[in-house]
C-alpha cells in the first residue's frame, strides 16, 4: 500500500507515459523507494524501464501521475541534483577533454566555489578509483575506467539517489566485479535497470519486474526471479546461481554421477550465456 | 525524407529516374519564371502536380510553414525599397510597383519550387531516391557519400540529443554566452565529431570484411573506373512508357516556359 | 545562412551550379587520387553527418539565440571531402528542412564551400607557424582566423548575392550601403564563431590530434 511518500525517496503514483501518437509506454505504474534502498529493475526489452527513469528525472513529461523525488514533485525540465542517472552508454555523458573537467562538470553547474569543486571532485575520483587517471582524457579509456568516470560525475553532485541504467553493459569480468563492489559499498538510495541478474541479486535488496509499462511483481529478489513461470512468462531467465543441480547418480556408478553433473554444467552454462 | 513513400499515386508509381529528370527541369523553367503572366500557370501545375501525388496539404503547410517565414522577411521591404513607379503610400512609406511585382513573383517561385522538390523526394524511399541519383549520373563518391550519411544521420543526432540531455541533468543550463558555455558547447560539439570519427572506422572495417572497396586487380586500391558505390548502377534506362511520356511532357512544359522567359 | 528557393533569377542559379560542379569535379578527382579512396567516404560521411547535428547547438545570446556555420571547421577536417561534404549537407537541409533549396544548392554550396576551402589551407599554416610561436598558440590563432574567416567571407557573398541578386531595381549606392551594414552586424558573430573554433580545435587537439 503507498503511503507516507513525504519520507519516500522516490515516489511514484499512477504515473503514465507515451510518445505522441504512440501506445503507451509507461501504464499506470505505482511505486515508492524508501532512503537507503536499493532496489532492481528487472525486465525485457521495451518494458518501459527507461522511460521510466526519464520520467522519475524530469526529462520526460508524464500523461498522468504524480513523481516526488524527497517530498517535492518532479516538475520536468526543472533540474534536480538529488537525484543522478548514470547512462547504459558512458560515451553520451562524458565529453570533457580530461577525466577531472568531467567530473568538475555537475558541481561547477551546481555554482560552488573552486575549492568546493576541487574536494569533490577529489572525494568522487577516490571513491570510484580513478586517481591514476585524473587528467586523462575519458575518450581515450577501457569500458569500464569509462563507467567509473561517468558514476563520478554524477556522486560528485552528492545526489541522494542514484539511477543506473544497464551499469555492467560491456563490462569484461573484472570491470563487472569492480562495479558490483563499488555498489554493495554505496550508501546512496539506488534503482539499478539490468540484463544482469546475477549483478541485481548481489546488489539489491529489492526486485521490481516490469513488463509492457505495468510493474508485474514487487518484492524480495530471490522470490521473484527464484520463480521460473513467472520470470519466463515476461521474457525472462531464472539466474543461474537460484537454479539448483539436479543430480542423478547411483550408488558405486561414479561415471555416471560424473558423465550426468558434466551434462547438467554444460545446459547451465548455456542458460547464463543467455541472460 | 520518405514517410509518405508508401502512398499510391501516379507520381507514386512514376520512375524515380523520370520523375527526377522531369520535375528537376520544370524547377529549374519555374526558376526562369521573370514575368507575370507565367505565374499563374506555374502555380497551377505545381498544384495539380502536388494534388496528383495525394501528398496531405497539410504536410505542405508544415514543410513550407518556416522557410516562408525567412523568405518573407526577405522581400517584404521590396514594395517600399525596390523600384521607381509609386501606386501608393502608408504612412511614411511609399509603395513601389515593381517593389511589389518582385515580391510576388519570388514568393510564388518559391511555394512553386518548393511543392515540387516536397513532390520529388517524398514520393520514393530514401533509397531510391539516391541510386535514381546514382543512375542520372552522379558520381559514385558522392552518392555513397549521400546514402552513408543519411543513414548515420539519426543515429549521431540520437546520441547529440542524449548528450545533451545528460548536460542537462548535470545542471547545464545555459542562458547567456561566456567564456564556459561555450567552450561547454565546444567539448560537445567536438566529442560528437570524436564518436563519429572513431564509429566511421569501425563502419569502413565493416565493410571491408565484406568486400567493400577491393582493389581493380591492378594491384593498388585506387577507385576502377568501373567502381559502382555500395548502391551499385542500373545498367539499363527504363522502358515504362507511362513514365517516359510524363517525363517528356514536363521537358515539353519546361521548354514552353523557358522559352516564354527567355523572349 | 542558406538562399531559399526563387530568390535569385535563374541565370545566378546556374552560375552558382557551374562554379559547384567544377570545384566537385576537382574535389573528386583529387580524392580518386588518394592511396585508399573508399577509405576515407566512411569517415566523411559520417563526419558530414556529425557536422549537420553539431551546426544545429544553439548558442544563447539573449533574447535569441545563434546556430554557428562550422564551414572553416569543416573544410579543416576534411580537406578534399569538404565540398562533397557541403554540397550533401546542404542538400539535406533543402530537402529535409526547406533551408536553401535546390535551384539555389550550387549558390549555397559555393557560397560554403569556397570559404571552407580557404579556411582549411589558412589552418594548414599553422604548422609554419608552430616552429617561432608554439604549437598550441599556433593552432588557437589559425582555428581563429579560420572560423571567423569562413563566417565573414560567406556571410559577404550571402549578403552580396541576395543584395544585389534579388532584384535589379535597387540603386546600387544603396546596395552597397546595405551590404555594409549587414557585414558590420556580423562582426561579432564572426568573433563568436572564431571563438568557438579555437576551443574545438583545442579540444581536439588534446583529445583526438590525428583528426586536424
Amino acid at each position: 500500500m503507498i503511503n507516507n511518500n513525504i519520507n519516500a525517496a522516490i515516489f511514484v503514483r499512477n504515473l503514465s507515459f507515451s510518445y505522441p501518437d504512440k501506445p503507451d509506454v509507461l501504464c499506470g505504474v505505482n511505486f515508492q523507494v524508501s532512503p537507503g534502498e536499493r532496489v532492481g529493475i528487472i525486465g525485457p526489452n521495451g518494458a518501459g524501464k527507461t522511460s521510466l527513469f526519464m520520467s522519475i528525472c524530469g526529462v520526460l513529461t508524464p500523461k498522468v501521475g504524480e513523481i516526488m523525488l524527497f517530498g517535492k514533485p518532479v516538475q520536468p525540465g526543472e533540474f534536480r541534483p538529488e537525484i543522478g542517472l548514470v547512462f547504459q552508454n558512458p560515451n553520451d555523458q562524458l565529453f570533457c577533454a580530461s577525466v577531472w573537467d568531467d567530473v568538475a562538470f555537475g558541481p561547477q553547474n551546481m555554482g560552488f566555489s573552486p575549492l568546493e569543486v576541487e574536494r569533490r571532485v577529489q572525494e568522487a575520483i577516490a571513491v570510484t578509483g580513478l586517481l591514476e587517471l585524473t587528467f586523462r582524457p575519458p575518450h581515450h579509456l577501457s569500458g569500464g575506467e569509462k563507467r567509473m568516470v561517468a558514476i563520478a560525475g554524477v556522486l560528485a553532485m552528492s545526489p541522494l539517489a542514484v539511477i543506473y541504467d544497464e551499469p555492467s553493459a560491456n563490462l569484461d569480468i573484472r570491470a563487472r566485479r569492480r562495479l558490483i563492489r563499488f555498489l554493495q559499498s554505496s550508501e546512496q538510495t539506488m534503482l539499478i535497470s539490468s540484463h544482469d541478474l546475477e549483478l541485481i541479486l548481489e546488489t539489491c535488496d529489492r526486485v521490481i519486474l516490469m513488463d509492457c509499462g505495468k510493474i508485474i511483481a514487487d518484492g524480495q529478489p530471490q522470490e521473484i526471479m527464484g520463480n521460473a513461470q513467472l520470470m519466463e512468462n515476461h521474457g525472462l531467465e531464472k539466474p543461474h546461481s537460484l537454479t539448483r543441480h539436479q543430480h542423478h547418480y547411483d550408488s558405486g556408478d561414479d561415471g555416471g554421477f560424473l558423465a550426468n553433473s558434466a551434462l547438467a554444467f554444460t545446459q547451465n552454462s548455456s542458460n547464463s550465456a543467455k541472460v | 525524407m520518405d514517410e509518405y513513400a508508401y502512398l499510391e499515386s501516379p507520381i507514386h508509381r512514376w520512375d524515380t529516374r523520370c520523375k527526377m529528370i522531369g520535375l528537376t527541369t520544370l524547377i529549374f523553367a519555374f526558376a526562369t519564371v521573370n514575368s507575370f503572366p507565367l505565374i499563374l500557370p506555374m502555380l497551377a501545375i505545381s498544384a495539380i502536380i502536388y494534388f496528383v501525388s495525394k501528398l496531405p496539404l497539410l504536410f505542405l503547410f508544415h514543410r513550407l510553414r518556416y522557410p516562408s517565414l525567412f523568405v518573407l522577411g526577405l522581400v517584404v521591404v521590396l514594395p517600399f525599397i525596390s523600384g521607381t513607379t509609386i501606386i501608393g503610400q502608408i504612412g511614411y512609406l511609399t509603395v513601389r510597383q515593381e517593389g511589389c511585382f518582385a515580391m510576388l513573383l519570388i514568393t510564388s517561385r518559391f511555394v512553386a519550387i518548393m511543392t515540387l522538390c516536397l513532390v520529388m523526394f517524398s514520393t520514393s524511399s530514401v533509397l531510391t531516391t539516391i541510386k535514381a541519383l546514382r543512375d542520372c549520373g552522379i558520381s559514385p563518391i558522392l552518392a555513397d557519400l549521400i546514402f552513408l550519411s543519411y543513414r548515420y544521420l539519426f543515429e549521431i543526432g540520437h546520441q547529440f540529443k542524449t548528450m545533451e540531455m545528460a548536460l542537462r541533468l548535470r545542471g547545464f543550463q545555459p542562458r547567456h554566452i561566456n567564456q564556459r558555455n561555450l567552450s561547454v558547447l565546444a567539448s560537445l560539439a567536438g566529442t560528437l565529431l570524436v564518436r563519429s570519427y572513431e564509429q566511421s572506422e569501425q563502419v569502413y572495417q565493416a565493410m571491408r570484411l565484406r568486400g567493400y572497396g577491393g582493389n581493380t586487380g591492378r594491384g593498388d586500391s585506387r577507385i576502377s573506373p568501373t567502381y559502382p558505390g555500395i548502391l551499385g548502377s542500373t545498367k539499363s534506362f527504363t522502358r515504362d512508357w507511362f513514365s517516359l511520356v510524363l517525363m517528356i511532357l514536363c521537358l515539353i512544359i519546361s521548354v514552353i516556359f523557358i522559352g516564354v522567359a527567355v523572349s | 545562412m542558406h538562399i531559399s528557393e526563387g530568390l535569385l533569377p535563374a541565370k545566378v542559379c546556374i552560375g552558382g551550379y557551374a562554379i559547384a560542379s567544377v570545384i566537385t569535379w576537382y574535389s573528386l578527382r583529387r580524392i580518386e587520387q588518394q592511396p585508399n579512396p573508399t577509405a576515407g567516404i566512411p569517415k566523411a560521411a559520417l563526419l558530414t553527418a556529425a557536422f549537420f547535428v553539431a551546426s544545429s547547438i544553439r548558442i544563447p545570446i539573449p533574447p535569441a539565440s545563434l546556430h554557428l556555420v562550422l564551414n572553416g571547421m569543416l573544410g579543416a577536417i576534411l580537406a578534399d571531402y569538404a565540398f562533397p561534404a557541403i554540397l550533401v549537407g546542404l542538400l539535406f537541409q533543402a530537402v529535409m528542412f526547406g533551408h536553401g533549396g535546390l535551384t539555389t544548392l550550387g549558390v549555397n554550396a559555393t557560397m560554403m564551400g569556397v570559404p571552407a576551402i580557404l579556411a582549411a589551407r589558412l589552418f594548414q599554416m599553422r604548422h609554419f607557424a608552430a616552429k617561432y610561436i608554439g604549437v598550441r598558440p599556433s593552432n588557437s590563432v589559425f582555428a581563429f582566423v579560420a572560423g571567423a574567416g569562413g563566417l565573414g567571407i560567406t556571410a559577404l557573398i550571402f549578403f552580396g548575392i541576395t543584395v544585389m541578386g534579388i532584384t535589379a531595381d535597387i540603386d546600387a549606392g544603396a546596395e552597397q550601403k546595405a551590404i555594409s551594414a549587414l557585414m558590420i552586424s556580423h562582426l561579432p558573430l564572426m568573433v563568436i564563431e572564431g571563438i568557438f573554433t579555437t576551443l574545438l580545435v583545442n579540444f581536439l587537439a588534446r583529445v583526438k590530434p590525428e583528426i586536424l
